[in-house]
């Protein structure tokens, strides 16, 4: 059936256009032709500027006639528009006067903010042409992606195991034995290994557009490229970042990211992604137009009363998360991707900012937070808070949730990391750590807690056990920059060595710490490539850095083959123990007749929470009845952290059942972790001896 | 872009020469679907199209959905290494299997009977 409102009704240079719709806000493909529609409060008129692909000069600009203009929202229908082959940007004109928050230039193309597909930087690492006035071009793109009956898989929160991942890092190495290295497309041909693996659920560092050529310089010290290789800097908040894409330069990562997504879905895994709402690629003052500042800088930003940018990011400038256009684009840009992308959950960067008014001062009931955690669209997605921003605010435990928010648990990090270093007076936290840190989120329960030790920001697991310092001279800022407070250990040499003993001591601390990641209840997240060792050569701020310090290197995975089997096992154990993946801090007695959660010492039953020390034992006890299990489990790991060897009394079992040994940090393969069906029994059923800084994990039968 | 189409017995083979991008997607919608009808069985030869854009897959896709709507049937031939790649990465090889050759097809088409 034919719309009466398909006809044009105006002709700018044989174009022909009509009024367009003020909903939804970008470029729509309609019938006859494309819907353009954006937003300035300010702009006292605007143009709609139209490339072909790739040229730099415009083929038409055409004013939006007065008439045209809905609010504060242009409008216009353009009809025969070849959509797949043209770029387009806005021209505003308004005040400029940045003391009063205004930065309109007639002369300056703007990117839409709602653009869903983004040229300009389609082929990772090739440098734009610098004449170009117009760097990051809006594209059109037909959302009809053929999902074949995918959505969401609304995995539960307490089963999750999570694995971070950046998207090029994961398969740029050579030795990642993939067609297309570094792109979306290549993360498929990991499945299988993920899958064997046992995480069900990926968070990429930021997928949305970036420039990596943002801030790029070539390095004083290695004279190679610095990057923006983590992508923390938004150009766009809708469009996926075309480098990753095998086929950006088709201009296809739309479908190459959704395929992905789908791809993944039919294997189990869940996606999250990394979100950065606080601050956009425009820095500072002396940062370039792109869109936002040129569309409507005092919307869109958080400005003090001179008219400067506040830098609650860190990164230039803080985005207005509250004002009411910029609350809505936010909810626009994550519902597109629930609905579209079929996006599993988000992880917010420097989400405080989210909690900040226009002033920037915290908010009690943040109006952003709260529509999101009540938005139908994402009423089953995964909002997952970095409790933090750059400005000072730290809500680790405090977050606003209304139920729904989880969040980044740094304390478990930093106290994790201390006590295995050796710091016995973390004992205390590391109890509640384990518990799923009840005396951050009480009200909230274990699901609350995303527990990790690790991420892309800091150490990787083996470099944590290897250096006492950071290593960032590549990053070019004499070491200035990046974490000074690791809570790391080298074991007496700082970085590789051939030193046998130094090795299996390092090799152990990273069996020790994801077994004690695998207890705790809570969602625990790994960093990718830590299951087999991956080192980073010290750097714990790889921000800047696209080579072999950032990239994965897959050959530690035959070198270090025993750390991923370790990995993949305790995975699948945690699978196996509903009690590891409760929902409440639930500790007391239950149906096995047992406290669900109880802690141990030398002594069984006997451990002081007051003392300062390395050994502690906990003990999960399953009830049948309560977790639908066969049997009731009993789980009883005793941790030494000491260096020295500790004897630990075992709990009395149930009549009839006898401990088995699971793992041993403390041997060497194959005796550090045996199969479920092949558990070894202990000979002694009253005390197991722990060597130096070791675990060993029991289980009844 | 050009399209001719070749009768082989009832098998239509239909052979695409040129890019098939957004600006000839409507031409070759308009020209194929009417060799859609009952059962009908369609080749198409991609030997010479060294290039199918997004707009071109979704046209492929659209005849595909089509021809199953009406229990026909079609299969691709003779595609380059990169638009193979390009359909398998952007999630549109699964509907159109895919033969080396123009024959390869014809004969896999016919034994289908």
């Amino acid at each position: 059936m034919l719309r009466v409102d398909t006809y044009p009704t105006h002709e700018h240079n044989g174009i022909k256009i009509r009024r367009g719709k003020a909903l939804p806000f970008g470029a729509t493909i309609v019938p006859g032709g494309v819907n353009f529609s954006v937003f300035s409060k300010h702009a006292t008129s605007c143009e709609l500027v139209l490339f072909k692909k790739h040229e730099k000069n415009p083929f038409a600009i055409i004013p939006f006639p007065d008439e045209f203009r809905i609010g504060n929202v242009f409008t216009m229908m353009v009809f025969d528009i070849d959509y797949e082959n043209i770029e387009y940007g806005y021209r505003m004109d308004g005040p400029y006067n940045p003391r009063e928050g205004f930065w309109f230039d007639k002369e300056e193309i703007l990117l839409d903010p709602y653009a869903k597909a983004i040229g300009g930087r389609e082929v990772w690492g090739r440098e734009p042409d610098w004449n170009d006035k117009f760097q990051h071009r809006s594209r059109i793109i037909f959302d009809d992606f053929d999902w074949q009956g995918d959505r969401p898989l609304e995995i539960d929160m307490k089963d999750l195991v999570i694995y971070e991942a950046h998207v090029r890092g994961l398969t740029k190495h050579p030795s990642s034995d993939v067609k297309y290295p570094g792109t979306f497309t290549a993360i498929r041909d990991k499945i299988p290994y993920l899958k064997k693996l046992g995480i069900n659920c990926i968070e990429l560092l930021p997928v949305f557009e970036f420039d990596e050529f943002e801030h790029s310089k070539i390095s004083k010290v290695t004279g190679e490229r610095l990057m923006n290789y983590w992508g923390y800097s938004a150009v766009g908040f809708f469009a996926p970042k075309a480098g990753y894409a095998a086929t950006g330069k088709f201009g296809m990562e739309v479908d190459e990211l959704k395929n992905l997504v789908k791809e993944l879905h039919k294997n189990g895994i869940e996606v999250i992604l990394d979100v950065v709402f606080n601050h956009t690629a425009e820095g500072n003052e002396k940062g370039p137009y792109i869109s936002y500042r040129g569309i409507d800088n005092k919307t869109y930003y958080l400005l003090t009363p001179e008219g400067y940018y506040y830098n609650f990011s860190g990164c230039g400038n803080t985005l207005n998360c509250n004002n009411p256009i910029v609350r809505n684009m936010i909810l626009d840009c994550l519902r597109y991707w629930a609905a579209e992308y079929h996006i599993d959950g988000f992880r917010f960067d420097l989400a405080s900012i989210l909690s900040r008014d226009q002033k920037g001062a915290p908010m009690v009931n943040p109006p952003l937070l709260e529509a999101l955690a009540h938005d139908p669209v994402l009423g089953k997605c995964k909002l997952i808070a970095e409790a933090w921003d750059a400005g000072g605010l730290y809500q680790v435990g405090s977050f606003p949730a209304w139920g729904r928010w989880a969040e980044w648990n740094g304390q478990y990090r930093d106290d994790l990391r201390r006590f295995l270093k050796g710091n016995g007076d973390m004992v205390g936290r590391i109890v509640q750590r384990i518990q799923g840190s009840p005396d951050l989120y009480s009200d909230r329960g274990p699901t609350a807690s995303i527990n990790f030790i690790t991420c892309h920001d800091g150490f990787t697991l083996m470099d944590l056990f290897s250096y006492n310092r950071k290593h960032n001279d590549a990053n070019g800022e004499s070491n200035r920059d990046g974490a000074d407070e690791n809570y790391s250990w080298n074991f007496g040499h700082e970085g590789p060595t051939d030193d046998y003993g130094i090795n299996r001591e390092r090799i152990k601390q990273v069996k020790n710490a994801i077994t004690i990641l695998l207890l705790s209840r809570g969602v625990p997240m790994i960093l990718a490539g830590d299951e087999f060792g991956n080192t980073q050569f010290g750097n714990n701020n790889a921000y800047c850095q696209d080579n072999e310090i950032s990239w994965l290197n897959w050959n530690l995975l035959e070198s270090n083959r025993e750390i991923f089997d370790y990995f993949k096992k305790m995975i699948e154990f945690r699978k196996k123990h509903p009690v590891l993946r409760a929902e409440q801090f639930k500790t007391a007695y239950n149906s096995s007749g047992y406290p669900e959660v109880s802690w141990h010492g030398q002594e069984a039953w006997n451990f002081d929470f007051g003392a300062s020390t390395l050994t502690v034992a906990v003990m999960f006890a399953g009830g049948a009845e309560d977790y639908g299990t066969e049997d009731d489990q009993f789980i009883y790991a005793a941790i030494n952290m000491h260096w020295e060897l500790h004897g630990f009394e075992l709990p009395e079992l149930p009549e009839g059942k006898s401990w088995y040994v699971v793992s041993n940090t403390g041997m060497i393969p194959p005796q550090d972790m045996w199969d479920e069906n092949n558990h070894k029994k202990l000979a002694d059923q009253n005390e197991v001896l722990v060597t130096a800084r070791s675990i060993i994990l029991l289980t009844a039968k | 872009m050009e399209i001719k189409v070749n009768n082989q017995d009832d098998i239509k083979v239909i052979k695409l020469i040129g890019d098939f991008d957004g600006s000839s997607a409507n031409k070759v919608e308009d020209n194929i679907m009417p060799y859609i009808e009952n059962h009908s069985r369609l080749i198409f030869d991609m030997g010479e199209c060294e290039y199918v854009s997004s707009a071109g897959l979704r046209v492929l896709l659209i005849i595909a959905k089509k021809l199953k709507s009406v229990e026909g049937f079609g299969v691709l031939s003779n595609l380059s290494e990169e638009v193979q790649d390009v359909m398998e990465i952007t999630g549109f090889s699964h509907m159109l299997n895919s033969y080396d050759t123009v024959n390869e097809a014809i004969n896999y088409m016919k034994k289908g009977e």
